[in-house]
């Protein structure tokens, strides 16, 4: 800069120039137009720098992700935002939170139609949860090196399925209660620890106001900062891990007269930035197959959120959140069902409480935990089910199947009694 | 430095670090050990709220031999054979359930177990049969259930 730029400018320069001046202290850079300016916004944008400046055309495909993930973080995120509107309204005590959801229900503006969005979100996340895992499995991108996001994830949906189960209890009626009861029992049959859990996790012998504080906290608080903390480790060794999984076979144009380097310590000099990084640095501008995160990246995620609220809103809008009689502890329903991500669980504790409530669901839990260490077939990465992963695909395809199967059965075909009914 | 620095290792003790980086590590690690024990006690509640396990039922007169009487706020069933009596435990040995009074005995609305008149399990997923539970007479000619003392199925308190 030349000596006359450091004079101070006038009061009413400074005035006039002042929305200007606020405006880029916030925002360093105007709405990019060329690729510099696209990798600046990205960088120095701190809801932005989330998102890598550029990602692979494969992370973009539509059919390839799904969008699932995306979808569960959005329906998390709506979670969050009408959890704490329902919060302003909600008390967590025996004698008034059944009260409180009539409340909502007949006086509090929109309170029904939170409570749907509440309801209905948290039945979504469970599922694309569910469904984000599987896409992960089929196309094999639990592989190296991103076998600990794996584990992440699976860490991730056991707490989305903890929330629910703790939200499950909070609107103190006939469903809630049996359905806590019923779920606590089991934690009951763990060897050892299991009545020593269920005593902790009520914080009394039965269901009653303890359980229900208890629940209360876990829910609005515990589980949703420990969920957070999570979830931004499982984004964040996205971009460690090198992105999203992709086809191994990377075209390296020779005959265009661009070579992509490789890392040889001794021959170049390179930022320690780069040897941290191992063996996804890319040096000088290779072609890679990569386009701009901006606008490319962020208006697929727009689409994702946008589809998500609305099919959010318009399910609200058509289907109320069920709510039962209030509790009565001497009259369980009959039958007395948990919520339907349960019901296969359910179904299983039907035949026997410890192999079905625990012994099993421990087992598919350490067999997923364990996945990326016994499957280690480097092939079939970043493809929709790889014939070179037959064996593992089948394995869980028919784990997963096995579940629907057990959750249809204990949805639609378990009457009085939990005796076989026919549903048509 | 002037002064030669003297080899730990080959006087064979420790280096004064080394054993400061134990000794904190050992302080840091087990203050973390015994905040996550304390904070353990700390949930586990001292009092609860719930109905007490020792309770009152009336006086024998008010069961008339015969009778199978399930006092659902206790969750016992009271059972009087003549000059026996008995209370049986109504909470389902399965999952927490509330079984009802049955013509064979009792049975869960949740999960479909069956038990006959004396509680042994006939059918459905119920792992163990229902607990008897002690009677006594009281001072005051009433009688007592102590759910914390279970006894024998088939134990019964003369009156």
């Amino acid at each position: 800069m030349s000596a006359p730029a450091t004079k101070s400018p006038g009061l009413w320069t400074s005035v006039r120039e002042l929305p200007s001046n606020v405006w880029s202290s916030i925002f360093r850079h105007p709405l990019p137009s060329n690729d510099l300016e696209r990798s600046q916004t990205s960088f120095t944008n701190f809801f932005l720098h989330l998102h890598p400046v550029k990602v692979h055309r494969n992370t973009l495909r539509p059919v390839y992700t799904l969008g699932l993930g995306l979808i569960s973080l959005f329906l998390f995120l709506i979670l969050v935002v009408t959890g704490v509107l329902l919060m302003f309204y909600y008390v967590p005590s025996t004698t008034q939170a059944y009260d409180r959801m009539l409340d909502l229900r007949g006086t509090v503006a929109f309170g029904i139609f939170l409570r749907n969005m509440h309801r209905w979100s948290a039945h979504g996340m469970v599922a694309m949860v569910f469904l984000h895992m599987c896409r992960v499995f089929f196309t094999g991108a639990y592989k190296k090196p991103r076998e600990f996001n794996w584990i992440i994830g699976v860490v991730l949906l056991l707490l989305t399925l903890f929330m629910s189960f703790t939200g499950y209890l909070l609107p103190w009626d006939q469903l809630a209660f049996w359905a806590i009861t019923v779920g606590t029992s089991i934690a009951g049959y763990a060897p050892l620890v299991g009545s020593q859990i269920k005593f902790l996790l009520l914080g009394d012998t039965v269901v009653g106001q303890e359980a229900l504080l208890r629940f209360y906290v876990l829910h609005v608080a515990v589980l949703p900062a420990i969920l957070s903390v999570i979830v931004a480790i499982h984004f964040w060794r996205i971009r460690k891990d090198g992105g999203l999984s992709r086809p191994e076979t990377v075209p390296a144009k020779t005959d265009s007269g661009v070579v992509q380097l490789r890392i040889e310590p001794g021959k170049r000099v390179f930022g320690l930035q780069g040897f941290v990084r191992g063996p996804f640095t890319k040096i000088g501008n290779v072609p890679d197959d990569s386009v701009y995160s901006w606008p490319n990246l962020l208006m697929a995620e727009l689409f994702v959120f946008v589809l998500t609220v609305s099919i959010i809103l318009v399910v609200s809008l058509a289907f109320n959140a069920p709510l039962e009689q209030p509790v009565n502890v001497m009259h369980p329903p009959n039958p007395a069902k948990a919520p339907w991500y349960f019901l296969g669980l359910q179904e299983m504790v039907s035949y026997s409480a410890f192999w079905g409530g625990i012994g099993v669901p421990t087992l598919f839990v350490v067999l997923l935990l364990f996945a990326p260490f016994i499957d280690r077939n480097p092939q079939g990465t970043g493809r929709w089910f790889a014939r070179e992963r037959l064996l593992a695909n089948t394995i869980f395809m028919s784990l997963a199947v096995l579940n629907v199967i057990f959750i249809i059965i204990g949805t639609f075909f378990r009457g009085p009694n939990w005796t076989f009914v026919s549903p048509f | 430095m002037a002064v030669p620095k003297p080899d730990p290792q080959a006087s064979g003790q420790m280096p004064r670090r080394s054993l400061l980086a134990w000794f904190s590590s050992i302080g840091l690690f087990g203050s973390a050990a015994l905040a996550v024990i304390s904070n353990l006690v700390f949930f586990k509640p001292r009092v609860t709220y719930s109905p007490s396990a020792r309770f009152s039922i009336g006086k024998p007169d008010e069961f008339p031999p015969g009778t199978r009487i399930a006092r659902e706020v206790d969750r016992v069933c009271v059972v009087r054979d003549g000059n026996r009596m008995a209370a049986i435990s109504t909470t389902c040995t399965h999952l927490g359930c509330i079984v009802a009074i049955s013509d064979t005995g009792f049975a869960c609305p949740c999960h479909g177990s069956h038990y006959d008149q004396d509680g042994a399990v006939t059918g459905g997923p119920a792992p163990k049969a229902l607990p008897w539970f002690k009677v006594t007479l009281a001072p005051n000619g009433e009688l007592e259930v102590d759910k914390n003392s279970p006894v024998e199925p088939g134990t019964y308190f003369t009156v």
